[in-house]
């Protein structure tokens, strides 16, 4: 009647969120070093001094699926990037391959406006849907990344292969390119082809590195300490059944 | 009024949030209505996800059209989309997604297009391999190639030697690689992916994220 345990794993989680946020607020978290993200912010700066465009991609899932979480996490990158280029002449562009991740990120890009006092330079086709498949979206790419002045190209969201080709287009153009997936084969092409890759979790990072409140920061360490639960109990477990103990 | 507004907009997500993902965990028939609201719910969200796919094509239309009226750079581009465009959504609403003529277009054009970019990615990942042993020059970057040079020497037969010893012990370490260390790193980074995944719902979940903005 009640999966009991997946109820409180998941308590567990929020628990743990929850405390770290309320702890956090009286001590500086510490980060690792993550070059995409420390890069990310110089790029920003040197895009909005040169009046060049950003352009951000919250991939080909869809909100309403399973693989809606990178893009949740992309959103909130945007809300940070809104307000950091707030200031430029040519407003960031946001792409996706879902209508309803579209009007997401439109209403990501006003508040983040708004919170600057720059609600004037909200633009609605600053949100849009290049394809609603794949290959369709990717094929729409190469138009904004070579006809708008797009010098920051980060895609944060899901993408299956088709991430290599959107990666690769940046690439093409010398620009600045960080992204990163939930698909493990498509963050193996990303590492291959994109200067700044984000490897596994560091796709969800994005909020903490660009500051976007201390829930984000408070999500990395609960995220450190459920790893670190997780990889204990392989190990004891993995130790118990070599000496023949019974679960 | 504005924080007014925000917290409606909270409330009715975190609660929708709730309810769904409590249907996940719980047998909502116990909790009367319940199950008839997660019901509902989730036909909202289908309808919902249908409603912005035509959102965003009216979008990518408008997109498209501004560049043609405005003559911006790669215009032509846009124009081609905006005619095909039309005439696929013609196409769709006059005979039906299922006829013979949409058939067509999306068999003989639409996935042959798809497929051609598919095999674009073949030729863009080895020169990114080339490209990445000179601009990247770090242990792990070696360890990537190596291994992909590996996997492909141990995956496909080769003009000569296929039978030798050598063959032999290449196919026996490329099965260890994709079996043990491959396999067991993949495992590792889809665990720190679910993690987050987690978190970043959980964030939505309380609030704390608000994508539908303020």
């Amino acid at each position: 009647m009640f999966d009991l345990r997946g109820l409180l794993i998941l308590a567990i989680f929020l628990a743990t969120l929850l405390a770290y946020a309320a702890y956090g607020r009286r001590r500086t978290t510490v980060f690792r070093k993550l070059r995409g993200f420390e890069e990310l912010g110089r790029s920003i700066e040197r895009a909005v001094e040169a009046g060049e465009r950003v352009h951000l991609s919250l991939g080909t899932g869809s909100v309403i699926g399973s693989d809606s979480g990178p893009a949740l996490a992309g959103l909130a990158v945007l809300s940070r990037m809104a307000m950091a280029t707030s200031m430029s002449d040519k407003p960031s562009v946001i792409t996706a391959g879902d209508g309803a991740m579209m009007v997401l990120s439109q209403d990501s890009l006003r508040t983040g406006y708004q919170q600057v006092g720059e609600s004037t330079r909200f633009q609605l086709t600053a949100g849009r849907m290049l394809g609603p498949t794949p290959f369709s979206y990717v094929a729409g790419l190469p138009a904004v990344l070579g006809g708008e002045d797009v010098t920051v190209h980060v895609m944060i969201g899901s993408f299956g292969a088709e991430a290599a080709l959107a990666a690769d287009f940046g690439e093409r153009k010398g620009i600045f390119v960080l992204a990163g997936t939930d698909d493990v084969q498509a963050q193996a092409l990303l590492y291959a082809i994109a200067s700044y890759p984000l490897i596994g979790e560091e796709v969800f990072a994005g909020g903490a590195y660009l500051n976007a409140g201390p829930l984000h920061h408070a999500s990395l360490s609960t995220q450190d300490l459920v790893r670190f639960l997780i990889v204990a109990a392989i190990l004891v477990g993995t130790l118990m059944r070599t000496f023949g103990v019974g679960l | 009024m504005k924080l007014g507004a925000y917290m409606i907009w909270a409330a009715v997500a975190v609660a929708a949030g709730a309810i769904v993902l409590l249907g996940y965990f719980t047998n909502l028939d116990v909790i009367i209505g319940l199950r008839l609201v997660w019901l509902v719910l989730l036909r909202w969200a289908i309808l919902l996800a249908a409603g912005g796919l035509g959102i965003g094509l009216v979008n990518l239309a408008s997109v498209h059209l501004a560049k043609v009226s405005e003559q911006e750079p790669g215009w032509p581009y846009s124009g081609v989309l905006i005619v095909f465009f039309t005439f696929t959504l013609a196409l769709g609403l006059f005979f039906g997604p299922d006829s013979p003529w949409t058939l067509f277009v999306f068999r003989f054009i639409h996935l042959p297009l798809e497929s051609s970019l598919m095999a674009l990615l073949a030729v863009a990942l080895v020169v990114a391999g080339v490209r990445l042993a000179g601009r990247r020059r770090d242990l792990l970057s070696l360890v990537f190639v190596l291994t992909a040079i590996l996997i492909l020497l141990g995956t496909g037969p080769w003009l000569i030697g296929s039978e030798s010893v050598t063959h032999e012990r290449i196919l026996w370490v490329r099965n260890w690689v994709v079996q043990v260390a491959a396999a067991g790193g993949a495992r590792g980074i889809l665990l720190g992916v679910a993690i987050g995944g987690i978190v970043t719902g959980l964030r939505v979940l309380v609030a704390a994220d608000r994508p539908y903005g303020n």
